[in-house]
């Protein structure tokens, strides 16, 4: 039970790390990421190629994880930047599903659907598995804390401020002065930097990432958290992730305890509730659990 | 083959130990704690069309073990829990299975990605893993013996299918192959065989697996001029293809492995389009009472091979527990091979089994899927194929062998 | 790949039949963005439940399949009425990208409704499957053909409705200026009622099209859903006829694909017509600015 507990706070920190990205690139900047999973598949992809092909040591394969996801995010927001929400949202979502199928075509350098196996993890194999779960706990909630204390000085930082201005009023922001192309850019880069790092971290945490783990269930699963959490706080994301979590590993116990249903139809009623917590939650308290304190915006 | 030698030797020991065992321990230990099992199909997502009825195999099977009296006096408990056919949900599944159920084998992991996931974790808690996995990469992981694979690697499948095509004078063939992990390999193995009987793959196309139109991929078939094409995919895009290749008057052969085909295609398709498809899957003999009986279980309909496969990963892991008189991980790692192959007595289900094992006699299994013979790699050897035709809604024997 | 003047027709014309696939879906996410100004990703949910409810009328009760396609209209129109008042319609005070995220989550919910009480199996409509009619070595089936004019009189129909009725009057108005359209006396909330129920029942029956070619499953509309979104956005978020036209150009563009470039890059070739569209024309290719 225990190891069941800790692997799953593992996947917490991590879906945490992905959403505290998300809510720099929409929370302060509001452009909305539905392409997440295609930048934490490309920080795994980064991560675990250039460790297990290259040989480099583990900490220099997550920064390029970051790295790489970061240079796509500055990437794609150069070619987004000037595009409405809606735009955005169907071109991010198109986004991922390419870095999937590029994925799954390149062979010669992704290994295809076969994915990749044996990615090395700190100390695996030296220490039993359960340490080596809380091993990777520390790291991931480490990751977690710093990203945290950066993200929320960020946020209360000139920079946070005018991301803000630019979410609220862009054309405002513009006459203001404020360069809103970079701005973005800075923006987008920032948050997609967190999300690679954080595939980085599950791709060495899993030892094995294949393209069919990057699918966009992820994307929603994370979008869930930072609106249950509250779009726009740091704490809120890590608040979200943790009850998403919550939410997708209770709703097993849940389905199993009730009668008279078939498997499938247990699956059924499991995927269910968790897009229907998700509506309900947007229905209820569409600020979240922990709302933004500095949200400027007038008219709701 | 020493190391199976003395594996057979300890076998025998390990078997007398659990006899005597269970005679000492008598009641008390039949009302010990149940034998947990975790199932891991996809119920959701692309392996949808797949994972209820593979459930449902291993569920049956257990019915019956624990109507025989369960192993050794212990009933036999499936915990299933769905992977979404998604490698970070078919973890954190197997997590729940493995630290909260205390599963002491894991079957029925459908998806290769997921399969691959999920095998540290078997090997890291000791406990086996029962998969239906084509990707040949598998069975090469560090598994140390905790993984088997009733699925041929697809250099078994392909080369075995070829042979067959060629037997049947085909010389010229498209290969039609979705995005998998055995989509270039397949391509590898189809290419060396055909051209060495003087025949040619004359194209090959890998397509998406998702989508609903492949009027442009058909119309490359209908160009190429062949006496056959090969449909290396699932039952979703084998359905599209089947009914565009109609539709186009391809009258040449079609050859697709059985799991693509089945009986949900019969109900799908009229008879005219699938008639003549011809499909393969690996077989236990004609005389086989394992299938048979499988069939008459799921109402007397075609079973597809992923079905037949499950059934025979809840009675391995049964069986294997029931000789070991142990039912920990290692232990039915240990002890599978021991009742999959060998001289012993032949049984096809576990009621025999089981009877078989409370009386001291050594058994081999030969299931519903085939004779079940893993290699040192957890590979099955030693499989017969069968091939068979559609005709009107149902299979019809062609080949055996 | 393409030898002579004859490959190239046939692709335009298997392009043509995946589009008219595409377009109903298409128009009627756009019709629904026209009107309520957000993108309603649940019209991959739409298309699935318009699917099985045409399935359960040409299958369970007989219908003929020009009959099972107006109930697929009626059910997925209704089931996206229901939705929209219940589950979206609410979340509209919060903004457009509220909404969006919700409708997401709606096309999950939407699916695995479908699910509880169908299961993953495949099925099929009871229809025979025809073969190819050929013209000068051009393939064209006459199923397909059918459900190419079935898609243009669905679209016609709506673009009849608009053209020619006080009701499209009203929904053009709202769709131009929804506080002029309310000063001048019309109701905006029937307007989107009318609107949601409209694209919504359109899913449905490009969904139930979409099975009328392959074969229907709790993933039916999930399957084709980038390229609806791509049509929309390359044809103009909003514009009904550039979501047919749009529906055209990401048609004929992965057939082409997946000919010129490899068919397992299908899906590419819709993002890439997206990103080339936004690039030269934001506003797609018969959308307005604004």
């Amino acid at each position: 039970m225990e190891a069941y507990l800790v692997a799953m706070l593992v996947f917490a920190g991590l879906y945490a790390l992905m959403a505290l990205g998300l809510n720099v690139i929409w929370g302060l900047a509001g452009m909305v990421n539905l392409g997440l999973v295609g930048f934490f598949g490309l920080g795994a992809y980064a991560s675990a190629l250039l460790t297990t092909k290259l040989l480099w040591p583990m900490p220099l394969g997550w920064a390029a994880g970051a790295a790489v996801a970061a240079a796509a995010g500055a990437v794609m927001a150069v070619i987004v930047a000037r595009l409405r929400g809606d735009y955005l949202a169907i071109v991010t979502l198109g986004f991922a599903e390419v870095i999937r199928l590029v994925a799954s075509n390149e062979i010669w350098l992704t290994n295809g659907t076969d994915g990749i196996s044996g990615i090395p993890g700190p100390w695996r194999g030296a220490v039993t598995p359960q340490q080596f779960n809380l091993i990777f706990l520390g790291i991931v909630w480490a990751a977690v804390a710093v990203a945290f204390v950066a993200l929320a000085r960020v946020s209360h930082s000139p920079f946070g401020r005018v991301l803000r201005a630019v979410r609220e009023d862009e054309d405002v922001a513009a006459v203001a002065g404020k360069p809103v192309l970079w701005f973005k850019v800075r923006a987008f880069c920032l948050g997609a930097a967190v999300v690679g790092f954080a595939g980085a971290l599950y791709a060495h945490y899993n030892a094995y990432i294949a393209p069919e783990g990057f699918a966009p269930l992820l994307t929603i699963y994370i979008v869930l958290a930072l609106t249950a959490g509250g779009v726009g706080a740091m704490r809120g994301a890590i608040v979200g992730a943790l009850l998403v979590l919550l939410l997708l590993e209770g709703t097993r116990f849940l389905a199993a305890a009730i009668p008279g249903v078939t498997p499938v139809q247990k699956a059924a009623l499991r995927e269910g509730i968790i897009a229907l917590s998700l509506i309900l939650l947007l229905r209820f308290r569409p600020q979240g659990l922990i709302p933004e304190r500095t949200r400027t915006r007038a008219s709701p | 083959m020493t190391q199976t030698r003395i594996g057979r030797r300890a076998a025998l020991l390990g078997a007398a130990g659990g006899v005597t065992s269970f005679a000492i321990g008598g009641k008390a230990f039949g009302q010990g704690n149940p034998v947990v099992f975790g199932a891991l199909p996809p119920l959701t997502g692309a392996g949808g069309p797949y994972g209820p009825a593979m459930l449902r195999a291993i569920q049956q099977v257990v019915e019956e073990a624990n109507a025989a009296g369960g192993i050794r006096g212990r009933q036999i408990r499936v915990v299933a829990e769905d992977d979404q056919t998604n490698p970070d949900a078919g973890v954190r599944g197997a997590r729940k299975l493995i630290d909260v159920d205390r599963v002491t084998a894991l079957m029925g992991t459908w998806a290769s990605s997921v399969t691959t996931a999920v095998a540290p974790l078997c090997w890291e808690n000791r406990l086996p893993l029962f998969t239906v996995s084509g990707a040949d990469s598998i069975t090469l992981l560090p598994h140390q013996g905790f993984i088997f694979r009733t699925q041929p690697n697809s250099r078994l499948q392909i080369s075995t299918g070829a042979d067959f095509l060629l037997r049947q004078g085909s010389r010229r063939v498209f290969h039609m192959a979705a995005q998998s992990p055995f989509a270039q390999s397949s391509q590898d193995v189809l290419v060396e065989k055909f051209r060495a009987a003087g025949g040619q793959v004359a194209g090959y196309v890998v397509y998406e697996r998702d989508k609903t139109a492949f009027r442009s991929e058909v119309d490359q078939i209908m160009r190429a001029r062949v006496d056959t094409v090969f449909l290396n995919g699932y039952l979703p895009d084998v359905t599209i293809l089947l009914r565009e290749l109609f539709r186009a008057g391809f009258d040449g052969r079609r050859f697709t492995p059985a799991y693509a085909v089945n009986q949900n295609t019969f109900q799908t398709l009229p008879n005219e389009v699938t008639n003549g498809v011809i499909t393969w899957q690996p077989s236990p003999d004609v005389e086989s009472g394992a299938f048979r009986r499988l069939q008459t279980r799921f109402g007397n309909v075609e079973v597809d091979p992923y079905s037949a496969q499950t059934n025979d990963h809840a009675a391995l892991a049964i069986l294997a527990a029931a000789a070991a008189g142990d039912a920990t991980g290692v232990a039915i790692r240990d002890a599978v091979r021991r009742i999959a192959s060998g001289d012993g007595e032949k049984v096809d289900n576990v009621t025999d089994g089981l009877r078989a094992l409370a009386a001291g006699r050594a058994i081999n299994y030969e299931g519903a899927s085939g004779p079940v013979d893993f290699d040192e790699r957890g590979d099955i050897r030693g499989t017969k194929f069968r091939y068979e035709r559609a005709e009107n809604g149902r299979f019809a024997l062609m080949e055996l062998r | 790949m393409i030898q002579d003047w004859r490959d190239l027709v046939q692709v335009l014309v298997n392009g043509v039949m995946a589009g008219s696939v595409l377009m109903l879906p298409a128009i009627g996410f756009n019709c629904i963005f026209a009107v309520l100004r957000y993108p309603n990703f649940a019209v991959a949910g739409y298309a699935t439940v318009g699917a099985f409810a045409g399935w359960i009328a040409n299958v369970q009760w007989g219908l003929p399949a020009g009959l099972a396609l107006v109930a697929a209209f009626l059910v997925a129109g209704a089931a996206g009425l229901l939705a929209e008042e219940a589950a979206l319609k609410p979340l509209r005070p919060s903004g457009a990208l509220t909404v969006a995220i919700a409708s997401v989550a709606l096309t999950i919910l939407l699916e695995n409704v479908v699910r509880f009480f169908f299961g993953n199996s495949l099925r099929g409509y009871d229809l025979p499957v025809l073969r190819d009619w050929r013209f000068d070595g051009i393939r064209v089936n006459p199923q397909q053909l059918s459900n190419t004019a079935y898609a243009l009189a669905a679209a016609a129909a709506l673009f009849a409705l608009l053209a020619f009725t006080r009701l499209g009057r009203a929904m053009r108005a709202v769709a131009d200026n929804p506080q002029l359209a309310d000063i001048k006396g019309v109701d905006p909330d029937r307007i989107a009622r009318v609107a949601v129920f409209i694209g919504a029942g359109l899913a449905g029956f490009g969904g139930m099209l979409i099975g009328l070619d392959t074969s229907i499953d709790p993933l039916t509309g999930f399957r084709v859903v980038l390229s609806v979104f791509a049509a929309a956005v390359v044809g103009g978020l909003g514009s009904i006829p550039g979501a047919a036209l749009g529906a055209m150009v990401v048609g004929i563009g992965e057939e082409m694909a997946s000919v010129v470039l490899e068919p397992a890059y299908r899906t590419v070739t819709a993002f890439l017509a997206i990103l080339l569209v936004l690039t030269i024309r934001p506003e797609g290719l018969l959308g307005r600015r604004g």
